[in-house]
């Protein structure tokens, strides 16, 4: 077997930009994901479980359907409804947002209820209403700890964001399959995209081990 | 200042409150014992509706907090409550803690909350404690944070849910020392405690709990000396 790295070499900054594009959409996806996970997290935990019941809905769906069903219908359903159009990019970017919402409000979830009792009783016994209390006294602790699981949901995301390549995002994996429709060569494309991805995965860990380290000596 | 009126609390099936009757007057120093599990903290958490009342009237000043129609937030700034287990938030500097409220709640100016949090942090003895953070601090400081924080809202009523308890024994008389200077400064207390020798010096009356009920109340020296009930005998036989 002959390994040709002058290919790789050539597709070399395709794979690069596809690069750019992983993380951005991931960061995105992360991003928004976050948002919208704390309102659905906070959705999810009120007490009336009539007005719960869409938030676990859409925490159920989201976490018990395939992503790249999910992508499917965002890129050939959503997308082309709402702007007339499919548009790959916005599909990766609100498939992984959406996705990502539901594992994240499961951490928010998980974080607030750590937090003991006593921080919202005293907060309440001070005064503050509930939403002041969340703000001021528990979510500031509660994201400390969320900081580990948000970290591994983000290298998550990062690798669920290859499945993008199928609705025509520019990103590592797009460019892998394109090498190997062009020179009909699969060991190339497929392990410069693997170390790619092993390098940024590597990478963030590496980054949140030190975040850990420095928020527990805080 | 506070009445209570047939109070009851119910958690699921099992009754907590069966019927508390209490008034508690202006100024006045009112101590709570009774057995573990009797229901005192049930019933001061009440006061404040830190727990949903089940039935029964709790009036603060007049205004029935158990009306859905009053605002239990603006209540809760009038009744301070301070508990076992400190619950200082531990992100926040001792200052901090102190100020977290009169700038959210009351919308007091960022440099009129910071006297007035130094004032009350020299009151309880910890000044030299501003800028530290709670972890770094002993189960005393920790409890004296807790007193200025819920006294910087101006409280007229302090509620207090066994605050020696988790103390080490070295510490109890400090937390104490500062409880009892409140109560000489007039201010009107309930004080769920094992401290015998608090209510006696400070208590204006005290009341015994046990299985949801006020069993027997009366001044601390005729409580303690010469209880009437047999289950007052048997407790005070046990503590004292
Ligand atoms: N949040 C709660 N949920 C269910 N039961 C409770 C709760 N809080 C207290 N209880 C029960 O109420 C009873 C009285 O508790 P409590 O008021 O804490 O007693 P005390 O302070 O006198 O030790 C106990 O049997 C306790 O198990
Ligand atoms: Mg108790």
């Amino acid at each position: 077997m002959d390994f040709r790295f002058d290919l790789i070499m050539e597709y070399l900054p395709f794979f690069l930009r596809g690069t750019l594009y992983t993380i951005g959409i991931s960061l995105l996806g992360v991003i928004f994901g976050t948002a919208l996970g704390l309102l659905i997290g906070l959705g999810k935990m009120m007490k009336n479980k009539l007005l719960a019941f869409p938030f676990l809905l859409y925490i159920s769906f989201f976490r018990g359907t395939p992503f790249i069903v999910q992508i499917f219908i965002i890129h050939f359903g959503v997308v082309p409804a709402i702007i007339g159009t499919t548009n790959g990019i916005a599909a990766g970017i609100i498939g992984l947002s959406l996705n990502s919402a539901a594992y994240i409000a499961e951490i928010f979830r998980a974080g607030i209820q750590s937090i003991d009792r006593g921080q919202m009783e005293a907060a309440r016994s001070l005064g503050m209403t509930h939403t002041q209390a969340m703000r001021h006294v528990i979510l500031p602790q509660a994201f400390k700890r969320m900081i580990p699981p948000l970290g591994n949901e983000f290298i998550v995301l990062l690798k669920e964001s290859a499945i993008t390549a199928l609705v025509t995002v520019p990103e590592i994996m797009y460019w892998g399959r394109a090498m190997q429709g062009k020179y009909y060569r699969v060991w190339e494309p497929y392990l410069t995209a693997a170390v790619i991805y092993f390098i940024l995965t590597l990478t963030i860990s590496f980054l949140l081990s030190r975040l850990e380290k420095r928020l527990a000596t805080e | 200042m506070i009445k209570v009126e047939k109070l009851k609390k119910s958690f699921g099936a099992n009754e907590v409150l069966k019927d508390i009757n209490a008034h508690i007057k202006q100024q006045e120093v009112v101590v709570v014992i009774g057995p573990s599990g009797s229901g005192k903290s049930t019933f001061l958490r009440c006061l404040n509706l830190l727990e949903t009342i089940t039935a029964g009237h709790v009036l603060i000043e007049g205004v029935d907090i158990t009306d859905k129609k009053t605002d239990i937030n603006k209540i809760r700034t009038e009744v301070g409550m301070v508990f076992q287990q400190f619950n200082l938030f531990p992100h926040k500097t001792v200052l901090e803690n102190i100020m977290l409220s009169p700038l959210k709640v009351k919308k007091v100016e960022v440099s009129k909350a910071k006297e007035k949090a130094l004032e009350l942090l020299r009151k309880v003895g910890l000044e030299d404690k501003a800028n530290a953070y709670p972890d770094s601090l002993s189960g005393g400081q920790k409890q004296r944070v807790a007193i200025a924080r819920a006294l910087a809202m101006q409280p007229k009523i302090m509620l207090f849910d066994e605050p020696t308890s988790a103390l080490d024994p070295e510490m109890v008389g400090e937390v104490l020392e500062v409880m009892k200077q409140l109560a000489r400064e007039g201010m009107t207390m309930v004080v769920v405690t094992h401290e015998m020798g608090f209510a006696r010096e400070v208590g204006d009356r005290v009341l015994f709990m046990d299985g949801g009920y006020i069993v027997e109340e009366n001044v601390p020296n005729e409580l303690f000396d010469n209880p009437q009930h047999e289950r007052t005998k048997a407790f005070l036989s046990k503590v004292l």
